[in-house]
């Protein structure tokens, strides 16, 4: 159906994009938005996972939708080699500027690149989880110093694509200026103008909308914990392995303060706190030699250095060899990861003194420390 | 007749089917058994009551130190450690059973919260005052 514009010349509407293209590039969009700022806090990571597995999914999606999906959808209809890309960069200044109804060559190499670095920063992510944290479908596979090495890769390709990002915006927005079309309102209705009669691409409505029930179902599933969570019972996203426990430890080190698991200082620590118990920050713990001899033990047998969790294996990398911490508090990792809580936290109630791991972290008593398992009241 | 026997029996081994309160008993009494035997005379909650929350300065810190720091004014309540911020279980043997149960414990915890709070271990009379006075709460 033409339409008229003010000029009057017949204005053509053609559905350029189907419904499951545009919903997956604005739930790709949001993913990418809120895996960015879920990032660099622990206590959002189950959010950042989550966000993770449905950006792969998406992109999983999008690969096969590029195959069976509609015309402008189709790679094959995006396939242009570095020639034409080049033609048509160096033409778009210019009166010569080619026009496509589709992607052009620089949003489809845009769209391959996304692609393409987005698998590679889903898969680094998984490989992280499975390495630094032992959790998700590859923990156990590899070891906590492979872990860093892949978080490594996730944290370089994320600010990569940042930057193709900002090149993908910048050029919507260019292409749309010197087009005369509104790129991000064609993607939001998938309605372009033209000013020749053109074939609508089919909406394909029922494949969008199994692809946003089965996001809402996965979402649904992956959160169902913190439905049932109450403040005695919250609700642990990961658990941790089980670390072994001593019943002297118990219950001599449990009654001033939680009884820290050994694997939190490195030997040298234990030695010499051990050695000073009469001095014990201000308290004569006055434990007899030979409990002592038990306690000691079992930290010697569970300390840091046999990096049974991720925070063992950092608390034990991170602290230099001259010294011997009495504190974990001190260590650098442990100061590392809570330097951005503001100070009055400390100040707080029921927190009152920073070794008071349990005011915040769910898993204390534990000694794993997993991530997504702490809250600041 | 027979009945009669058994009902005795019962109600003479009731104490028994509660074991944690005869114990604190019998775990406190021993300590001030021991305590008299020590020199220690007559003890009282109201003495007992006067050094809970007499109120000591630390020579180091100038901090004023009681056993209510930690223990709070109400023993049935839960207190919290001063320094740690840990939770720390009710004293009164009324509302936490565990409490003045085992005599190694009462002895080992006297002696830190003596040095702690009063700058020195508690004499046999004022312990035996104290806990008099606790297990009257
Ligand atoms: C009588 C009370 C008491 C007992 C029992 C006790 N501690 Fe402590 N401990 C303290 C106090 C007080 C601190 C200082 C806490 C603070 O500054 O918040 C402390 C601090 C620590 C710290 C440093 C915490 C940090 O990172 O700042 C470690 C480690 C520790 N204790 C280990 C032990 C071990 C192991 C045992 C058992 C052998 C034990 N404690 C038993 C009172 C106690
Ligand atoms: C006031 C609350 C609070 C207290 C007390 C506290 N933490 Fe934390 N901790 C946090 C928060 C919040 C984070 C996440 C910070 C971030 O990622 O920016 C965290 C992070 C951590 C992490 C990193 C976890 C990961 O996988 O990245 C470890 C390990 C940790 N804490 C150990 C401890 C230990 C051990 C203690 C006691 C000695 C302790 N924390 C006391 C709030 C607390
Ligand atoms: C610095 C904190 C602190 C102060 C001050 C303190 N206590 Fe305690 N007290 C504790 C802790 C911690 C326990 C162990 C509680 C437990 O076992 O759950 C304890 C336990 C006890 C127990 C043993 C209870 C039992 O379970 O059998 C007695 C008795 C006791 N305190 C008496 C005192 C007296 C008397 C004073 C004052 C002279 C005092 N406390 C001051 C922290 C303190």
């Amino acid at each position: 159906m033409p339409s008229s514009n003010h000029l009057s010349a017949p204005v053509y509407r053609v559905r350029v994009w189907d419904l499951p293209t545009r919903w997956f590039h604005w739930l790709l969009a949001s993913a990418v938005l809120a895996a960015w700022l879920s990032q660099g806090d622990s206590r959002y990571v189950d959010i950042h996972v989550f966000v993770g597995y449905l950006f792969f999914g998406l992109l999983v999606f999008r690969l096969v939708w590029g195959i069976v999906g509609t015309q402008h959808a189709c790679f094959r209809n995006l396939a242009f080699g570095g020639h034409a890309l080049w033609r048509y960069l160096i033409t778009l200044p210019t009166k010569q500027r080619q026009h496509f109804l589709g992607h052009n060559p620089a949003g489809s190499w845009a769209i391959f690149g996304i692609l393409g670095l987005g698998l590679v920063i889903a898969v680094s992510g998984i490989l992280t989880l499975g390495g630094e944290n032992q959790q998700g479908p590859v923990a156990g596979i590899f070891n906590f110093a492979q872990g860093e090495t892949f978080h490594l890769v996730h944290k370089v390709t994320a600010w990569i694509m940042l930057a193709l990002i900002a090149v993908h915006i910048s050029g919507v927005i260019i292409a749309s200026v010197l087009h005369r079309e509104n790129l991000i309102r064609a993607m939001v209705t998938g309605v372009k103008q033209c000013p020749t009669e053109q074939i609508s691409v089919a909406s394909q409505a029922p494949v969008a909308l199994v692809l946003l029930v089965v996001v809402i179902i996965s979402a649904g599933g992956y959160f169902r914990g913190y439905l049932t969570a109450t403040p005695d019972q919250p609700y642990l996203p990961f658990v941790g392995t089980t670390l072994p426990s001593n019943a002297l430890w118990q219950e001599e080190c449990d009654d001033c303060h939680l009884a820290y698991h050994p694997s939190l200082l490195p030997k040298r620590s234990w030695e010499k706190l051990l050695a000073t118990q009469q001095e014990h920050f201000e308290e004569n713990l006055g434990l007899a030699p030979e409990m002592i001899a038990t306690l000691r033990t079992f930290a010697l047998n569970q300390s840091a250095e046999t990096a049974p969790t991720k925070t063992a294996w950092k608390i034990y990398r991170t602290t230099p060899a001259s010294e011997s911490p009495l504190r974990i508090t001190e260590t650098p990792y442990w100061q590392q990861r809570h330097q951005r809580l503001p100070e009055e936290v400390w100040k707080h109630s029921e927190v009152k003194s920073k070794a008071n791991c349990d005011a915040c972290h769910f898993d204390a008593p534990q000694g794993t420390f997993e991530a997504s398992a702490m809250m600041v009241k | 007749m027979q009945k009669k026997h058994l009902v005795i029996a019962g109600i003479a081994l009731l104490p028994l089917v509660n074991p944690p309160l005869v114990y604190a008993t019998t775990a406190v009494e021993q300590l001030l058994v021991e305590y008299r035997s020590q020199g220690a005379t007559e003890f009282t909650v109201e003495a007992g009551k006067e050094l809970f929350f007499k109120e000591f300065v630390d020579a180091k810190s100038t901090q004023v130190r009681q056993c209510t720091t930690c223990h709070t004014d109400d023993l049935r309540q839960p207190g919290k450690h001063a320094k740690t911020g840990k939770r720390i279980d009710p004293l009164a043997p009324s509302v936490n059973p565990k409490s003045l149960m085992e005599i190694k414990n009462i002895n080992k915890w006297l002696k830190r919260n003596c040095e702690w709070t009063i700058g020195r271990e508690c004499t046999a009379q004022e312990k035996g005052d104290v806990l008099t006075f606790m297990q009257s709460q």
